[in-house]
């Protein structure tokens, strides 16, 4: 095995003093001087109405109102994946609480104010609010233009319906694979919307200056994609895409919430209309939960035939997603699912219905999981009710039926290598599974559960990253990229993989978050392919800069360049021991020659990564013919839990998770990750409970009544496995696993609690009171 | 947060001129103790005085003190002032507990025990155990002095018996004369903080009497001298308990609302209830404790 000297190790994080000191400047801290305006937003107090007319008369006279704008002001059309979201409401209202208009003040007192005295007269129209509803005929249409909308290639709107894109799977014969089962399991799981709940809210600057150029300051996990949103969105404002900067502050939590665009577009477009002042548009926790994105929510209804042994015969899985008022990027929540809801087995007849649905709530977007951890709580409690009826061992039954490098996944392409087997062996011991536990108080029940996961990164096929790594007159490195640092440590694994190539210690490389017009492109850090496609792109551009170095040191030493290697910040020569010249000796000014001239100048690597075997081209009736995607991670875990029989309460007492990331190119960020997804996923299966009224209103936008765990709710022990099956595209062997880490907690809490109780409950969230009442049911009968 | 909504600001030093403050302003005004409940109203409109009158510049208020076999606590004194006392800890043991369980510790530095039973949301903490207690407050005005029983406190939800110029100086507690015991159950989403969906104090004396209130579970938190002497006369066993179980369905109203359904709040009563009474008959067989002065 090849010896690394940075890679694999867990180095310190680039940014971790400056965060744990509190010296961070998050978007909200950066000054504007007295220049700076406020934004308040109107919202639209219906799910659903048209807007008969605003009146801004009353508002504009507030004093230090510089202007109040509204859909008028912009009639634009934006997305990501599919442009049916607008600035401002122009219409219609969609959801409760949507943007009607802005008041743009000097003060945020005088923008509240007036934000109260615009006057806007509506007609309710009948809502939509679930999936269900949506799809019964007759249903009212929540995007009667749905046909006109300018979208994505592999998405397949129904004209005159509510369904903004369906993704089928057909794959084998699935009918005579239901002949050929001998036990046919056949249920719905149902999974509701969620908030991603990071601490720092949605915040954006814009300024357009008079030299005509925008620049957005952002919490943003999206630079050039914020960009590229601004500039198509504003085109007709007179932007092109090099009069757009937007600037990337520190980010407190995403989980994708802060990827693509939501709430930025408004501080971009109001800027516009108050030229010479940068403007703020700060969201609010309330905001934070109702008009940014929600997880989608999801009816699965799912069939699975087996051998009487538990091997898969066929699978039939329809899932029907809430994806609220727009689905611009939630759509491609469906597509992912559509494509991948075999889970991570080998699976030889299938059929996948995946529906994206327009509904009258917040719209449904990208978080964390991207719809992995709602269509595999169903999958994996079926897995383990399929093998409690056999009679297999839960473990056992998924094992049979593990996906193994080279198996097709449903669309057809081959299964990238991976460890899942390993992954199940390592955590099957490290839980004693076989183990059986009794509380010594009866008023405990102790279970355990199993689980396992998978996910590729959804992406378009060319999604692609880039670096700029320039060095200094001391050897020490600015390597430009634009990914984000979101908590994960994106920053200091970057260094980590250039200091591997070029031998320069991670201390003497600085990475810092983006600014768009020195740094440059990234898609976005989201999909958990950061670490493996930015990793690419940092890779080759570290590998072009020693490329530089080693040309020029063999035309100026005459020494043959293949006997060329870095070692400790110095050139060195296998074939000449005797030779070694330090980087800071050349690498900006060069290596003088005996004649006095000087050869070479400042080395600057350049990198740039884009998968180059990714298509969607498919048979839409069957997606077969494509490579959507470019692999994935997969895993295992187990939980011990106990139960207080008469609360319902849960205390997670051991959780073991194993993730194949291919390579830990820091072990203790995987650990990290590991960790913090497993709270996250904890938190949406035990605590938070999103509820709306009959207005489509959300009642809990707050940490009052919408719980995330505390210090207090960690469980006893976690423990982290790192399982290594290299990645062959990845830098070092690496692949994504940030957002994997929370998938398979809630499939695995709830078949925990059917262990331990014989009670399985198929709806999320499994709070305590859910399960008190199950149990004081079953008591019962 | 911004707040959009303009009021006036008075800070007095002293008693006098904050009740002459209050006499002058009366229903316009409203006290700022330690502001955890007033700031939210005030940035959210829900209710903004014509002027707030700060309290935290009168010392006075922030004792803890016993006098005269009374436990008394001022109107300043905080949740973790509350958790850093002997003095409460000695004797009023259930109030310790149940201020360890308000908030977060963030909130508990500032959010003020008697502030919690003038805003009087059915899910505070404090009604239970001051219930159990049969506190005092104490309520001075231009008037006068003014003594209400806690039992005459809570009027409805966000409702009390406090009168429109009148200032909660301080709560006292009676330290009792007999061996006691209590214990406190509040029943929570999550182990971190949270706003009780219902709660149960429990307070338990050497002759067999046995006082019992329930909080969060109707418009105000409530004793029940039904439930109280049925005890006292069948004793603690498992049917006494079982029979008392039963009667809570007749003595408390639980609604749904977004935190818990009526049905998982009258059970989790039920069991907090066995707990507790199980928890204070534990206690009291410790050997005590009984602190005075």
């Amino acid at each position: 095995m090849e010896e690394y000297k940075f890679i694999g190790k867990s180095a310190i994080r680039v940014d971790g003093k400056e965060k744990v000191s509190g010296a961070a400047l998050y978007t909200d801290d950066l000054e504007f001087g007295p220049d700076l305006l406020y934004a308040e937003i109107v919202e639209g107090p219906h799910a659903h109405a048209m807007i008969l007319s605003i009146d801004t008369s009353e508002a504009e006279k507030v004093p230090e109102v510089l202007a109040v704008v509204t859909g008028k002001d912009f009639p634009y059309n934006f997305g990501l994946y599919m442009k049916d979201r607008f600035i401002f409401a122009q219409d219609r209202v969609r959801f409760f609480g949507e943007q009607i208009a802005a008041v743009v003040a000097r003060t945020p007192q005088a923008a509240k104010k007036a934000a109260k005295l615009v006057k806007v007269s509506y007609a309710p129209l009948p809502k939509v609010l679930s999936p269900i509803d949506a799809v019964k005929k007759n249903a009212d249409l929540i995007h009667p233009d749905l046909e006109n909308y300018e979208h994505v290639p592999w998405f397949f709107p129904k004209p005159k319906s509510n369904i903004a894109h369906h993704r089928k799977i057909r794959k084998g014969n699935v009918d005579q694979g239901f002949k050929d089962a001998d036990y046919v399991l056949e249920d719905t799981y149902e999974v509701p919307r969620y908030s991603h709940c990071a601490i720092e809210y949605h915040a954006a600057v814009a300024k357009y200056d008079h030299s005509g150029r925008l620049t957005v300051w952002a919490s943003s996990q999206s630079p050039h994609t914020q960009r590229n949103l601004f500039a198509n969105a504003l085109a007709p404002l007179g932007l092109k895409h090099n009069d757009v900067r937007v600037i990337a502050p520190h980010v407190g939590g995403g989980f994708g919430s802060k990827a693509g665009v939501t709430m930025e577009i408004i501080a971009a477009a109001v800027a516009m209309k108050v030229q010479g002042h940068p403007v703020k548009v700060l969201w609010n926790r309330e905001r934070e939960f109702y008009n940014t994105y929600q997880r989608l929510g999801v009816v699965a209804k799912l069939k699975i035939g087996v051998k009487k042994d538990g091997r898969i015969t066929a699978l039939h899985h329809e899932l029907f997603w809430d994806a609220g008022a727009y689905v611009e990027y939630g759509a491609n929540v469906v597509n992912a699912v559509g494509l991948s809801a075999i889970g991570p087995y080998k699976v030889e007849n299938a059929s996948i219905d995946s529906y994206c649905i327009y509904t009258n709530l917040p719209p449904g977007g990208p978080y964390r999981g991207f719809g992995y951890s709602e269509f595999l709580f169903g999958l994996e409690s079926h897995m383990d009710r399929i093998a409690k009826h056999l009679g297999i061992d839960p473990i056992e039954i998924r094992r049979r039926n593990a996906i193994k490098e080279g198996d097709l996944t449903a669309y057809g392409a081959h299964m990238n290598p991976n460890g899942l087997l390993q992954a199940i062996d390592a955590v099957e011991k490290e839980i004693k599974w076989s183990e059986k536990l009794k509380s010594s108080n009866p008023d405990i029940a102790i279970g355990k559960g199993f689980s396992l996961f998978w996910k590729a990164p959804a992406m378009p096929p060319n999604a692609s990253s880039s670096c700029f790594l320039k060095m200094n007159e001391d050897a020490s490195i600015n390597l430009l990229v634009s990914g984000m640092d979101l908590g994960q440590g994106f920053l200091t694994v970057m260094a980590q993989i250039a200091a591997e190539i070029l031998s320069v210690p991670t201390s003497k490389i600085r990475t810092e978050n983006p600014d768009t017009d020195r740094n440059p492109y990234e898609w976005q850090t989201v999909a958990s392919h950061i670490t493996w496609g930015c990793g690419n792109a940092v890779k080759k551009a570290a590998i072009d800069a020693r490329d530089q170095i080693f040309d020029l040191i063999a035309r100026t030493n005459f020494l043959p360049k293949d006997m060329l290697y870095l070692e400790d910040e110095k050139v060195k020569c296998k074939s000449d021991p005797s030779f070694e010249l330090a980087l800071r000796d050349f690498v900006i000014n060069g290596i003088q020659m005996e004649d006095g001239t000087f050869k070479g100048g400042p080395i600057i690597g350049r990198g740039s990564f884009m998968p180059e075997y990714t298509s969607t081209n498919a048979n839409p009736e069957t997606s077969q013919g494509g490579h959507p995607n470019v692999h994935y991670t997969v895993g295992a875990a187990a939980a011990i839990i106990e139960i207080d029989k008469q609360t319902g309460k849960v205390k997670v007492k051991k959780i073991v998770e194993a993730v194949d990331c291919g390579k830990a190119l820091n072990p203790s960020l995987v650990d990290g990750q590991i960790v913090g997804g497993i709270m996250q996923g904890i938190s949406t299966v035990l605590y938070e409970d999103m509820k709306f009224d009959h207005r489509g209103k959300m009642l809990n936008p707050n940490f009052t009544d919408y719980k995330i765990p505390t210090a207090l709710d960690v469980p006893d022990e976690i423990i982290p496995i790192i399982i290594e099956v290299a990645q062959p595209d990845g830098p070092f062997g690496a692949r994504g696993m940030g957002e994997h880490t929370m998938i398979p907690v809630a499939p695995m809490i709830a078949n925990a609690i059917d262990n331990a109780l014989g009670i399985r409950i198929k709806t999320m969230p499994i709070t305590a009171e859910k399960i008190c009442l199950e149990i004081l049911k079953k008591e019962k009968e | 947060m911004a707040i959009p909504y303009e009021f006036g600001y008075e800070k007095p030093l002293t008693l006098e001129e904050a009740i002459q403050l209050l006499g002058k302003h009366g229903k316009n005004a409203r006290v700022l103790a330690g502001g955890t409940d007033l700031a939210n109203e005030v940035k959210q409109g829900f209710r903004v005085p014509e002027v707030l009158i700060d309290i935290k510049g009168i010392d006075s208020l922030r004792k803890i003190e016993i006098i005269d076999d009374r436990l008394h606590i001022g109107a300043l004194v905080t949740f973790n002032e509350i958790l850093e006392s002997k003095a409460v800890q000695d004797n009023a043991y259930i109030l310790y507990e149940a201020a360890g369980l308000v908030a977060s510790n963030g909130v508990r530095n500032r959010a003020t025990m008697v502030g919690n039973i003038c805003s009087a949301v059915a899910c505070m903490d404090s009604a239970a155990p001051l219930l159990v207690h049969d506190a005092t407050i104490h309520c001075l005005s231009v008037d006068g002095q003014r003594d209400v029983t806690v039992q005459k406190w809570f009027v409805d939800n966000r409702k009390t018996a406090i009168g429109e110029k009148e200032l909660v100086t301080h709560v006292s507690i009676p330290i009792p004369k007999l061996k006691y015991a209590g214990a406190y159950q509040k029943m929570m989403r999550y182990s971190g903080e949270d706003l009780s969906q219902a709660n149960v104090g429990v307070l338990l004396f050497s002759d067999g009497k046995c006082n019992v209130a329930f909080g969060s579970v109707g418009p105000i938190p409530k004793r029940s001298p039904k439930l109280e002497a049925f005890i006292k006369e069948k004793g603690i066993n498992s049917q006494s308990i079982a029979d008392a179980k039963e009667m809570i369905s007749k003595i408390i109203a639980p609604i749904t609302d977004v935190r818990a359904t009526k049905e998982y709040r009258m059970h989790m009563t039920k069991v907090m209830f066995e707990r507790a009474i199980n928890t204070a008959v534990e206690r009291l067989k410790k050997p005590k404790l009984i602190t005075k002065k």
